[in-house]
């Protein structure tokens, strides 16, 4: 089963960062909407299992 | 073409208009031809602003939604913290929203950060008021999922500050203030509140330094608790401070480890979706902000502007909601505009990018959506929420405090033209003219601010209730001068230390106009709640002299305002022991310094209170004693009778009612019945309750959308109005369309009211032509000084032709940029319902004929 690690929107958290914890990543996505683009960015663990966002690197 | 003309001073003045390219623009639709955005970009950011004003209840723009991440978070938090002292808990549940939230950053913004997992969305507030949040589930705004959202309210449910509180009041009292007919709903049912946060510590001395503190300061008190010999009186005081002190270092990492997510995300998109070089290096400029701040000192304005909207999104929306924008922008700022202008800055702008700056601050605010219940949604009708800045006025030292800083603001305010968030400026003689003139071109442009503030008049307050504070540290003869409106008309302290917290303090309403109307029927409110809201008094048909009604009105205004202030204390004690805000208390100088939590800390009162349609009651009063007890052309049982059929079959004595004389005509008729009635009962009998913070309650008289909700729920009044018609659209204004006598008769009969009030809202409307003219400001400034001279707290304008609001009531497809001062807010004509807009175009319009110039001695 494919898991967040996998995928091209799994940034992993910097060692020195705040709020490091092994497996962490930030998933970043773009949005886009009648307004514009935006941008989000939620924690997610690297093995979690993947949403409908999914995307191989 | 306008062909107005006054003679005056052995000239004929005309008011042609002082730009001659607006003798070219048709006048109905002038204001679509005022916007002047400084650059592309925020043009840009304007058109795609994604506004979250609500009108008749409802969200204007579609696709608008309530989150459900803060809600999910805190709730996660608060179940896995039980057991912990409450203080940490609070910290625990800011902690974990901030570490799991969702971030947003949006295409072209320089200022970063949101308080939703969306843009489109808002958080609500289950640890507050379930009542409002079960309101949102049965709507098309519920969160989703939405049974998810209805068990954490039913988690919460028994937790909140409504259920701690309701318990302390007697059923009948509580659902006499839950019909918001005599009083606005008590706070805990409501969770409307107010702060003013101290940002001045966050740009000064940055988070880590704060941490640092607390952290000294529990070794310390583990240092002082382990002393021999052990006293427990002096030992046990410790133990609270250390919890304080232990949240608000948690609080603290959190908020910083947020900042430094949103600097991830920003080098994250530049470098993975943004091939833009240009703004690839600006994302990289904005990860290098939020790196730094709000964890360091900033050192520049653009640090300034990312770390005080940071600190806006946790005091108002993210540790705990709070309605308002209280800051002195121009004063906090000004140091680091100074710094950024400065040769040789490490951040280095010029004048016009600062002006883009603050036309960006203005959208964000434009796109900051508040989790209000319905009925909040209502009370501001075209608004979003109450967002108000203060600018001006004067330093601590008595100087004038206008700067570069105040000027780039009202440049980017008039630039931008929206109508959040509203500004106030103090006025003072000292006021620069350069500044003045700013202020000037905004009202003339109609946004219906800066609405003015007396400089001394308020600096004036702080000393005033200074003297009552409890810890003996009230505001210092300096302190005073650094205030600002905590909403649309308290004033308060702003600063590092002192500040209001909480709305036990400035705000929350009684209505004077449905207190009369039940003052004459034994305290029953026959046309609205259909209950009794008061003691009872007796019937008005058996009073014999004028004076029984005024004692019947004296008591039921007894009875509503003791239970209203008692209501704002009773939640303010429970805010202490289950609301504590450890974010915001380590960022007052006072709170850090005692290990006090910033809602139990008061150093200085602020205990304002807002009588709302107390002009409907004043001119029913004057009306009843001059035609049922003085000229007795009327009996009091044919009033009473009229009014329960509201007047109909009685036109020709509604219309004797209605031309009795009125307030805001400098007539002593009305003028001195209304003045006694503002000083001896409004102000008398409110000063006689002591709040939490040990002060004296004082009026704030004003209106919000109040005048238009609460008019509807008010049935017929003596001053000839019909039920449901819109009541006084201030705390001090004359009613909409009486006020015929000019605008220096209003002045003079304001000025009248003196004793133990100085903070009521006055609205006036001015002539367009006039104010376009080349003569506009020269009148507007004489009118200011003469305004200040007769020592009245507060004025703000309308600047707009009835033609204009016509024509957009027609197509308002066409107005999107007519903006209107409604009463302590402003908003986009638009987006008001017509019963609103009805309510502004009746207000009078106030030309100056020659005496009114003669009055204010205008040089022209």
């Amino acid at each position: 089963m494919a898991t967040c690690n996998q995928c091209e929107f799994f940034n992993p958290i910097p060692s020195d960062a705040d709020d490091y914890a092994a497996g962490k990543g930030d998933c970043v996505t773009e949005k886009r909407d009648e307004k514009g683009k935006y941008w989000l960015s939620r924690p997610v663990d690297e093995h979690a299992s993947t949403c409908s966002n999914f995307h191989k690197q | 073409m306008n062909d107005m003309t006054v003679q005056y001073s052995g000239k004929v003045l005309a008011f042609t208009p002082e730009d001659p390219r607006e003798a070219q623009i048709p006048s109905d639709e002038l204001h679509e031809h005022l916007q002047d955005p400084s650059t592309a970009r925020t043009s840009r950011l304007k058109s795609r602003c994604r506004w979250k004003h609500a009108s008749g209840g409802e969200f204007v723009e579609k696709g608008v939604q309530a989150g459900i991440e803060r809600m999910r978070l805190i709730t996660e938090a608060h179940k896995a913290s039980v057991g912990k002292p409450e203080v940490i808990r609070r910290a625990l549940m800011l902690s974990n929203f901030l570490t799991n939230t969702t971030l947003v950053v949006q295409e072209d913004e320089f200022i970063v950060g949101y308080h939703a997992e969306d843009p489109n969305m808002f958080p609500l507030y289950p640890e507050l008021s379930y009542m409002a949040v079960l309101d949102y589930l049965k709507t098309d705004y519920a969160p989703q999922p939405a049974a998810e959202a209805a068990d954490i309210v039913a988690y919460w449910k028994p937790h909140s500050l409504q259920a701690k509180c309701e318990r302390y009041f007697d059923p009948v009292d509580l659902r006499r203030g839950y019909q918001v007919s005599t009083m606005e709903g008590p706070a805990f049912a409501s969770g409307y509140n107010s702060i003013v946060p101290p940002y001045e510590t966050v740009l000064e001395d940055g988070l880590l330094a704060r941490i640092k503190l607390a952290e000294s300061h529990i070794q310390e008190a583990r240092a002082e608790m382990g002393a021999f010999p052990w006293n427990a009186d002096a030992g046990l005081k410790w133990l609270d401070k250390v919890d304080n002190w232990e949240a608000m270092v948690i609080a603290c990492k959190a908020v910083v480890a947020w900042a430094r997510r949103h600097a991830r995300l920003c080098k994250i998109v530049a470098e993975r979706f943004e091939s833009d070089p240009k703004r690839q290096a600006e994302l990289l400029e904005i990860a290098d902000i939020c790196q730094r701040i709000p964890a360091e000192p900033c050192i520049g304005l653009k640090d300034a502007v990312q770390a005080k909207w940071f600190t806006f999104l946790l005091a108002h929306a993210l540790e705990r909601y709070a309605s308002g924008y209280a800051q002195k922008e121009d004063s906090l700022l000004w140091p680091y505009y100074q710094a950024s202008l400065a040769e040789g800055s490490q951040q280095p702008m010029t004048h016009q990018q600062v002006v883009e700056l603050i036309e960006m601050e203005r959208l964000k605010i434009s796109e900051h959506g508040a989790g209000k219940s319905r009925a909040y949604r209502e009370i501001f009708p075209g608004s979003n929420d109450l967002f108000i800045a203060t600018l001006g006025g004067t330093n601590g030292d008595g100087s004038d405090a206008c700067n570069d800083m105040t000027d780039a603001i009202l440049e980017a305010t008039k630039r931008i033209r929206t109508a959040e968030p509203s500004l106030v400026f103090r006025y003072s003689k000292k006021s620069r003219a350069k500044t003045l003139r700013w202020v000037f071109e905004c009202i003339r442009d109609g946004l219906g601010y800066p609405s003015i503030k007396h400089d001394e008049i308020g600096t004036q307050q702080m000393l005033e209730y200074a003297k009552y504070s409890k810890t003996g540290n009230g505001a210092t003869p300096e302190e005073a001068h650094y205030w600002v409106n905590v909403l649309c008309m308290s004033p308060g302290l702003a600063g590092r230390r002192k500040t209001q917290k909480t709305r036990s303090e400035g705000g929350s309403s009684i209505f004077p106009a449905k207190l009369l109307e039940i003052s004459l029927n034994n305290g029953y409110d026959w046309s609205y709640a259909d209950m009794q809201m008061g003691p009872e008094t007796g019937y008005a048909t058996d009073f014999k002299t004028f004076d029984e009604l005024w004692e019947a009105f004296r008591k039921q205004y007894q009875y509503t305002i003791a239970l209203a202030i008692r209501c704002k204390d009773v939640s303010r004690s429970q805010e202490i022991k289950y609301l504590q805000m450890p974010f915001v208390s380590a960022l007052d100088d006072g709170c850090m310094e005692l290990g006090i939590d910033a809602n139990e800390l008061s150093e200085q009162p602020n205990g304002w209170h807002n009588p709302i349609t107390t002009i409907v009651a004043g001119n029913s009063l004057v009306a009843i004693k001059k035609l049922v007890f003085d000229e007795k052309k009327y009996t009091m049982t044919q009033l009473v009778d009229a009014l329960k059929v509201n007047w109909e079959g009685h036109e020709e004595m509604r219309q004797d009612f209605k031309n009795a004389p009125k307030w805001g005509n400098d007539d002593p008729e009305a003028d001195d019945l209304i003045v006694r009635f503002y000083e001896e009962i409004i102000g008398g009998e409110m000063s006689k309750n002591t709040n939490y913070s040990g002060g004296p309650v004082l009026p704030v008289g004003q209106a919000v959308g109040l005048y238009m909700e609460v008019g509807s729920r008010t049935g017929p009044t003596p001053d000839g109005r019909l039920g449901g018609e819109a009541a006084d659209d201030g705390g001090i204004s004359p009613y909409m369309g009486t006020d015929k006598k000019g605008p220096t008769a209003v002045l003079r009969s304001v000025a009248k009211v003196q004793k133990n009030q100085k903070a009521n809202l006055l609205n006036q409307r001015l002539s367009v032509p006039i104010m376009r003219s080349k003569h506009g400001f020269d009148i507007w400034h004489a009118y200011m000084d003469t305004w200040h001279d007769l020592n009245i707290d507060h004025v703000q304008f309308n600047v707009v032709s009835t033609e204009e609001m016509k024509a957009a009531q027609r197509e308002p497809e066409k107005h999107h940029d007519l903006i209107v001062r409604v009463s302590g807010y402003s908003a986009r004509f638009v987006d008001i319902p017509t019963y609103g807009q009805n309510t502004i175009i009746a207000r009078q319009e106030q030309d100056f004929s020659a005496a009114d110039l003669e009055f204010l001695n205008v040089d022209l």
